[in-house]
């Protein structure tokens, strides 16, 4: 059945850009996606096909040689992708996320060295704040960076860096001043090189889904890093600068949550008319048809919601309230069609002969990682009491 | 290397059987609702060929024409965005419900008007009524040679070698350029647009030429002018007979299914 891939996207280019990456998908993602899945491999032949129509630079600047695409179309784009396989956006995500950061907040001289590198890509890059001991609460990290010349020597120790193995650059966040009050104005990021002595990329963790995207740690051990590598070039700044860029994060993960749901609700809707049971396919059954009612009515209002933020970002909003609802709702939403996905196709659903299993496995890492849903829900509420404060 | 590419939008292939209906009274096909028209999917094999020639001799213009709706403007934005140069979409109210010799008249005349380039490019047929006879119309009527069914395209100096599909293998025939060629599926596989060719095909303009821009006489366009007679046009109703061949054994079970097959006299 013929499919809008760009429904609800007002842009007429960002229309046109989406709907060849859905062809893309159908054509080159869809049918190979669990095999490379299953195996757990770098999809390095997609990942090139990307490369080759452009996606790394899509939200980089022209004058750097980039495409500046709307986040309009990044989130269809990440929409489109995710309803393939989820771990594509997610190679995509860091990527876009830190080039938004330098453009955004870099100085002249690190948006010329990284960005015009980031539009092929010759290198792709990966973003590094949790760790062992920090997640949700990122201003307890402990990577320390101090001055020494010239440079800084970071040392400490990084979790789930995704990307982290074929990235060229990581945005890193660390504290120049542990005792700052608050522990925020301690921080900053600094770009760091790979290959940089001192650092190192650990082991590949294994994971329940989102496979074939590398999660790693990393290490540093007085890694020397040049002063002018701190994002913005001055101290302190750092926390502000990745929350804002999270910001970033938080469209491209509701954009994944939309396409998984997507792609289970597809995959439901087909089969609830070919399976038979008391005489009758299940979807004459109003069982099922009650079923897929709700799911297509929250993957819609999920959907809406994504490219509402998208939309205010592209107006220059702050959306930290509407990216924070979106990515909520989405990757909830994904979370619960997953389930009704497997209840419709029941035992089948099940196999790993057909994709609901891997999306089943994929949707949990979207409602933790790039903030959880609670951290979704307190950023929500902080500004809806400074919105509505009496 | 100057090329014409002739693209043509169509309803989607990909359209449920259970959503395809006609109108036999107005002997028309029913448009599926909230299905979106499709380049048709052979054309974009040609616009791959055009574009490989023209990046293989270094310079030259790929040309694209679209006859159809305003929504055939997607068809020719379609193949800008793979890569081709210009568009024009020709489209006028009287030009609907015209038949295959009228589509070759009017492409045959604006390819005059754009002048005759070295090599016109097209689909092998489009998906909709696959009848795959413009390519020789267009030919026809620019007296210069057709090739029919390509899967490969050699241009050499004022001649084309191309390998053609038939039914039971290929061909390899050659001709002199101008020339006419349709292009299989067989040809390979058509780039995807770049995002920055997208962009930049979306900046194009595309022009429009109506009956009255290309000087057509208006007792030879529309569908009163039709050489064609559509007598009927109905969707055939297919009825299938299962029948499960017996026997204990796979061997006997072949046996029987062939003495039933020669029975029908299919072996």
């Amino acid at each position: 059945m013929p499919r809008d891939h760009a429904a609800d996207i007002l842009d007429p280019i960002a229309k046109e850009v989406v709907n060849n990456v859905g062809v893309w998908v159908d054509k080159e993602v869809v049918p190979v996606a669990s095999e490379f899945e299953h195996a757990d491999e770098f999809p390095e032949p997609l990942v090139n096909g990307m490369a080759e129509m452009g996606l790394f630079a899509i939200k980089i600047p022209e004058q750097y040689g980039g495409l500046d695409l709307s986040f309009e179309c990044y989130a269809g784009v990440c929409i489109e992708l995710a309803r393939g396989w989820m771990s594509l956006a997610g190679v995509l995500n860091t990527h876009v996320l830190v080039a938004w950061a330098i453009n955004a907040y870099g100085t002249e001289e690190q948006k010329e060295n990284y960005l015009r590198r980031m539009v092929e890509p010759e290198i792709r890059a990966a973003l590094s704040i949790t760790e062992p001991d920090a997640g949700s609460d990122a201003q307890a990290i402990k990577t320390q960076a101090r001055r020494d010349g010239d440079d800084y020597l970071i040392s400490g120790q990084k979790m789930w860096v995704t990307n982290g193995q074929r990235a060229g650059v990581y945005l890193v966040l660390t504290k120049t001043e542990m005792d700052t009050t608050p522990p925020h104005k301690g921080i900053s990021a600094f770009l760091v090189d790979a290959g940089t002595e001192g650092f190192t990329v650990g082991r590949k963790l294994e994971k329940l889904g989102y496979k074939g995207v590398e999660t790693t740690e990393l290490s540093f051990e007085n890694a020397r890093v040049p002063a002018l590598n701190i994002l913005g070039g001055s101290e302190g700044s750092g926390f502000q600068h990745v929350m804002s860029a999270l910001e970033v994060g938080r469209i491209n993960v509701a954009s994944r949550g939309v396409g998984v749901a997507q792609a289970a609700f597809e995959d439901s809707i087909h089969y609830a008319q070919q399976r038979t049971a008391f005489g009758k396919p299940i979807a004459q059954h109003q069982a099922q048809q009650l079923r897929l009612a709700e799911m297509a009515t929250k993957i819609r209002a999920a959907r809406l919601l994504t490219f509402d933020a998208a939309r205010k970002k592209d107006a220059g909003q702050r959306t930290d309230l509407d990216a924070g609802m979106a990515k909520l709702y989405a990757t909830e939403v994904a979370q619960e069609v997953v389930l009704e996905a497997m209840r419709i196709h029941g035992g089948v659903g099940y196999s790993n002969e057909l994709p609901l299993e891997r999306y089943y496995r994929d949707a949990p890492v979207m409602v933790i990682a790039e903030g959880t849903s609670d951290i979704q829900k307190l950023v929500i509420a902080r500004n809806l009491l400074r919105e509505y404060q009496i | 290397m100057n090329i014409v590419v002739c693209v043509k939008q169509v309803p989607d292939p990909e359209t449920p059987a259970s959503q395809f209906a006609v109108d036999e009274a107005a002997k028309r096909v029913i448009p599926a609702q909230g299905i979106a028209p499709v380049v048709n999917p052979y054309d974009p094999q040609a616009t791959e060929a055009a574009l490989r020639l023209r990046d293989a001799a270094g310079e030259g213009t790929i040309t694209v024409i679209s006859l159809g709706p305003d929504s055939a403007r997607d068809a020719i934005k379609h193949a800008l965005a793979m890569g081709a140069d210009e568009g024009i979409l020709l489209s006028d109210p009287s030009f609907e419900g015209i038949d295959n010799f009228q589509t070759a008249a009017i492409l045959a005349e604006t390819i005059k008007k754009v002048g005759i380039p070295d090599l016109i490019l097209m689909g092998r047929a489009a998906a909709d009524w696959d009848m795959g006879v413009v390519p020789i119309g267009v030919a026809q009527l620019l007296d210069i040679p057709c090739v029919t069914v390509a899967k490969a395209v050699e241009v050499g100096d004022g001649n084309i070698t191309v390998e053609r599909v038939l039914d039971d293998g290929f061909e390899t025939v050659e001709t002199t350029l101008p020339a006419v060629v349709s292009v299989s599926n067989e040809f390979g596989e058509p780039r995807y647009p770049q995002l920055r060719q997208i962009m930049l095909a979306a900046k194009k303009n595309v022009e429009v030429w109506d009956k009255e821009s290309l000087g057509l006489d208006p007792a030879s366009v529309g569908s009163d002018n039709r050489l064609l007679a559509l007598e009927a046009l109905y969707v055939p109703k297919v009825e299938s007979n299962v029948e499960v061949i017996q026997g204990d054994s796979p061997e006997e079970k072949a046996r029987n299914l062939a003495l039933k097959l020669r029975e029908a006299k299919l072996i």
